[in-house]
C-alpha cells in the first residue's frame, strides 16, 4: 500500500519536468495569445479590452473569408495530391532493386531543403524572363513564355505544385513505414490463391496501409493549414490576394500593420481550427484504427 | 558653437595617434564638448525622457574613454560599396565611434517588419535606423522614434527639400533627417523615340500612342519589345505607381483634410480603369503584375521596354555597361499626366531616425549629421545616383555633371506627392494594395464595387485614429 503510494508520488514527481516544459513552451504562449486576442491594440502605448470583438470582426471580414477559402483549397488540393504521389513513391522504394538505398535518399532531398530556399527556387523556375520552366516548355520561342505567378489561378497552382513537390516524399516516407509492417506471408498466400497484382494491392496493401495513410493525412493537413513561407516568398499573397492564406494574412496584420490583437485573433483561430481537425482525426479515425489493428 | 555644425568632417588625420584623437574629440566634434551644448542636450534628454548613460555618452576628454558602438539597422543597399565607404569615412572622422550594421532585407515592408519588431520590444541595443517616408507618423505615434527638434533646428531644415522635411514631421515635431529624395520618373528609350521622330510624351494617352507606334514599327526586329514597364505587384510599390496615375488625373487617395478615403471619386476610378485597360492589358506584359522595381528595371535595361517608371537610382544602373544594354540611349523626364490633370510623382526616400530607447542618442546624431552632410550626399549622388535631399547640391557642378537629369527633374523633387500621412499607414497601404491588385489582376472585377469596399475599410481605420485623438 505505502509502497504503491510512494511509487505514485515518485512517478508524479518525475513527470513534473516534462509538464513544466509543456506549460512554459506550449500552454503559456497559447493562453497568452488568447488573452492578447481579446484586446484591440495598435502601434502605440494604449490598448483596450474588446472581449470577443476581434472574433466578431474576423467573422465579418471579407479578406479573412477569402483567405480562409484559399487556405482550405490549398489544404484539400495539396494533401490529396501528396497522398497519391506519396503512395506511389512508397510503393516504388519499397520494391527491392539495385541502388534502392540511393533512390530512397534521393527521394527525400526535396523534403530536406528548407522551405524558404525551395520557395525561392520555384520563384526562379517560374520566372517569366529566365525561368527554367518556360525554357523547357517553350525553348527558343521566347514570346510564348508565360508569367506563371501573374495569373491568379496559376499562381495558386504554383503554390500547390511547390508544396506537393516538397512534401510528397515525406508522405511517402510515412506510408513506406506502413508498407514495411505488412507481412510478406499475406502476399505469398494471395499469390497461391491466384490473386493478380492489382487484386493484391486493392485487397491487401491498401486496407493494411490505412493506418499509415491516415497518419500521413493527419500530418499533411495540419502542415498545409499552416502554410506561410511558400506564399511569403513566391507571391506575397498576390496577385489580388489570390494566394493569400490565413497565416500570411495574420502575419501581415500582426507584423506589418501592428494590429497585435487582431493578428493574434487570426492565429488563435487557425490554432483552434487545427486542434478541432486533429481531435476529429484522433476520435473518429483513431478509434477505427484501434479496432482494425487486431484484425 | 551652434549645435548643428556640419563643417568639420575632414578629420581623416584624427585616428593617426592618441594625441590627434583627443584633439579631435575636444576641438572638432561639437557633440563631445562639455559646453552649453551638452547642457542643451541634457535638457532635451529630460524633456524626452531619454535614458542617457553619461560615461558612455559624453566620454571625458582623455585617453581610454570607452568607445561607443552604434547599432545601425539598415537594408541591403542597391549600392553596397558606396555605403561601406561612407561609413568608413564616418569612423575615420569619429575614431571613438564604431558603427555596427545589421543588414535587413531590401524590401521596404520586410525591413519595416523586422525593425518595428525590435522597436516594439524596446530594444535598447538598437540606435539608428532608416525610415521610409511613410513611417514617421507611425513611429512617432508609437513613441519609437526620438524627436529630433533639439538637434535639427528650423534653420537647418530649410536647407532641405521641403517635401522631404514634411515627410519627417508628425504633429509639429521632426523625427527624421532626409537622407535623399526619391520620386517617380519616366525613363524612356531616347534612340527609339528619335527613330520615330517622337519627343517624350507629356500625357498618358500620348505615351500609349507613341509606344504603339514604336511597337508596330519594331515588331519584326524586336518581337519582345514592350511599351511600358512599371511596378504592379501586390506590394508597397504598387501604391506609389497608382498614386501617380490617380494624382495626374486630379484624383487622390484621401480627401484634402486626410480624414476620409476618396477612391470612389470619378477622377480616381477613371485613372484606375486606364491602368487596367491601357497599361496592363495593352502596353505592359501581364508579368508586370509580379514586378517590383528590380524586375521591371531588368526588363528596361535589357532593351525590352520603351518606357519605364522608376526612382532616381535607376539612372546609374541603366547607364552602367556591366548591367545595361541601353547605355547612352536612356532618357528621363517627368511622368506624363492626363490631359485634364498635372504630372504627379510619388514621394519616396529614406530618413535617418534614432531609436527613442537608444543609449547613445548624441553619438547617433553625430552619425546622422555626418551622413546627411552636403559632402556625403554629394558622394552618394555621384557614386550611387541617390538624389540629394539638400537644395544646395542641385547647383553643384559635379553633382550635375554626374546626373545631368537633375536639372530637368528638380521641379519634380520639389512637388513630389506624399502618400497618406497617418499612423495607420501600413493598414491603409494593405487595403490600397489589395484594391489595386484585384482590379488589375482580375479584369472582370467591378472597379466601383472594389473602390467602395476599400473606401469603407480605410474610413473605418481613419476614424479609429480620429477617435483616439479625442
Amino acid at each position: 500500500m505505502t509502497q504503491s503510494t510512494q511509487n505514485r508520488t515518485t512517478g508524479r514527481l518525475m513527470v513534473v519536468p516534462a509538464l513544466m516544459v509543456v506549460a512554459v513552451f506550449s500552454l503559456y504562449p497559447a493562453m497568452d495569445s488568447f488573452l492578447l486576442s481579446l484586446y484591440s491594440k495598435f502601434p502605440g502605448p494604449e490598448r483596450s479590452f474588446v472581449g470577443l470583438g476581434n472574433y466578431l470582426e474576423l467573422f465579418h471580414d471579407p479578406v479573412a473569408h477569402q483567405a480562409f477559402v484559399v487556405t482550405l483549397g490549398f489544404v484539400l488540393l495539396s494533401t490529396t495530391l501528396e497522398l497519391l504521389l506519396g503512395t506511389g513513391i512508397a510503393l516504388v522504394i519499397h520494391e527491392r532493386f539495385k541502388g534502392r538505398g540511393w533512390v530512397r535518399a534521393a527521394v527525400l532531398i526535396p523534403w530536406a531543403i528548407p522551405t524558404v530556399v525551395a520557395s525561392q527556387m520555384w520563384r526562379f523556375l517560374l520566372n517569366d524572363q529566365y525561368g527554367a520552366v518556360n525554357a523547357i516548355l517553350f525553348g527558343d520561342q521566347v514570346d510564348a513564355y508565360v508569367p506563371w505567378l501573374a495569373d491568379p489561378w496559376m499562381a495558386f497552382g504554383a503554390i500547390v505544385l511547390a508544396d506537393v513537390w516538397k512534401t510528397s516524399s515525406f508522405a511517402g516516407l510515412l506510408i513506406l513505414a506502413g508498407l514495411q509492417v505488412i507481412p510478406d506471408e499475406t502476399y505469398d498466400a494471395a499469390r497461391i490463391d491466384g490473386a493478380t497484382a492489382w487484386q493484391r494491392f486493392w485487397h491487401i496493401t491498401l486496407p493494411l496501409l490505412k493506418p499509415a495513410l491516415l497518419t500521413a493525412l493527419l500530418f499533411r493537413t495540419i502542415d498545409a493549414f499552416r502554410v506561410f513561407d511558400l506564399v511569403f516568398v513566391m507571391t506575397q499573397g498576390g496577385p489580388g490576394d489570390a494566394t493569400q492564406v490565413l497565416q500570411f494574412y495574420g502575419y501581415k496584420t500582426l507584423f506589418t500593420e501592428g494590429r497585435v490583437g487582431y493578428g493574434t485573433t487570426i492565429s488563435v483561430t487557425v490554432f483552434v481550427a487545427i486542434a478541432i481537425l486533429s481531435l476529429f482525426y484522433v476520435r473518429t479515425v483513431g478509434t477505427k484504427l484501434m479496432q482494425r489493428e487486431p484484425a | 558653437m551652434k549645435p548643428f555644425a556640419l563643417s568639420r568632417f575632414d578629420l581623416s588625420r584624427c585616428y593617426v595617434n592618441g594625441f590627434h584623437v583627443s584633439f579631435c574629440i575636444t576641438a572638432s566634434s561639437p557633440l563631445r564638448r562639455p559646453s552649453p551644448w551638452a547642457a542643451g542636450l541634457f535638457a532635451a534628454a529630460f524633456l524626452y525622457n531619454v535614458p542617457l548613460t553619461h560615461g558612455q555618452e559624453l566620454p571625458a576628454d582623455h585617453h581610454g574613454s570607452p568607445p561607443v558602438t552604434l547599432h545601425f539597422v539598415t537594408w541591403k543597399a542597391d549600392h553596397p560599396r558606396a555605403w561601406d565607404e561612407a561609413i568608413q569615412r564616418f569612423e575615420q572622422a569619429h575614431p571613438h565611434v564604431r558603427v555596427k550594421r545589421e543588414i535587413a532585407p531590401h524590401s521596404s515592408t520586410a525591413y519595416h517588419d523586422l525593425l518595428t519588431q525590435k522597436l516594439k520590444n524596446r530594444d535598447v541595443s538598437l540606435d539608428l535606423f532608416l525610415m521610409d517616408v511613410i513611417w514617421p507618423a507611425e513611429f512617432a505615434a508609437a513613441g519609437w522614434a526620438l524627436p529630433l527638434d533639439a538637434y535639427f533646428p528650423r534653420n537647418e531644415r530649410e536647407k532641405f527639400l521641403p517635401a522631404t522635411i514634411a515627410s519627417g514631421m508628425y504633429r509639429h515635431q521632426i523625427y527624421g533627417v532626409p537622407s535623399r529624395i526619391d520620386s517617380g520618373m519616366l525613363y524612356y528609350r531616347k534612340d527609339l523615340l528619335e527613330k520615330y521622330g517622337l519627343s517624350p510624351p507629356s500625357t498618358w494617352n500620348e505615351l500609349v500612342r507613341q509606344a504603339e507606334t514604336i511597337l508596330e514599327g519594331e515588331r519584326i526586329a524586336q518581337p519582345l519589345l514592350r511599351g511600358y514597364s512599371g511596378q504592379f505587384k501586390q506590394y508597397e510599390g504598387l501604391v506609389c505607381d497608382m498614386l501617380e496615375f490617380v494624382g495626374s488625373h486630379n484624383g487622390s487617395f484621401l480627401t484634402a483634410d486626410g480624414r476620409r478615403s476618396n477612391l470612389t471619386a470619378p477622377e480616381s476610378l477613371l485613372a484606375v480603369r486606364f491602368v487596367r485597360e491601357q497599361i496592363i492589358q495593352r502596353l505592359a506584359t501581364p508579368a508586370a503584375l509580379t514586378y517590383q522595381e528590380s524586375e521591371s528595371l531588368a526588363v528596361f535595361i535589357q532593351g525590352k521596354a520603351v518606357f519605364h517608371r522608376n526612382w532616381p537610382y535607376a539612372w546609374g544602373l541603366a547607364n552602367d555597361p556591366r548591367h545595361s544594354k541601353i547605355v547612352g540611349n536612356v532618357g528621363v523626364t517627368t511622368l506624363p499626366r492626363f490631359s485634364e490633370g498635372k504630372s504627379t510623382s510619388a514621394l519616396g526616400g529614406w530618413l535617418y531616425g534614432i531609436n527613442a530607447y537608444s543609449q547613445h542618442p548624441d553619438a547617433a546624431w553625430a552619425f546622422i549629421e555626418f551622413m546627411a552632410s552636403p559632402a556625403l550626399q554629394k558622394y552618394f549622388a555621384i557614386h550611387a545616383s541617390l538624389a540629394p535631399s539638400r537644395l544646395a547640391l542641385y547647383a553643384d557642378p559635379e553633382v550635375l555633371h554626374a546626373n545631368p537629369q537633375y536639372k530637368e527633374l528638380f521641379p519634380v523633387f520639389q512637388t513630389a506627392q506624399p502618400r497618406p500621412r497617418t499612423p495607420v499607414y501600413p493598414i491603409v497601404s494593405h487595403i490600397l494594395q489589395r484594391y489595386f491588385s484585384r482590379v488589375l489582376a482580375f479584369p472582370e472585377t467591378d472597379i466601383i464595387e472594389e473602390a467602395r469596399e476599400a473606401d469603407r475599410k480605410i474610413n473605418q481605420f481613419l476614424s479609429l485614429i480620429e477617435d483616439a485623438k479625442k
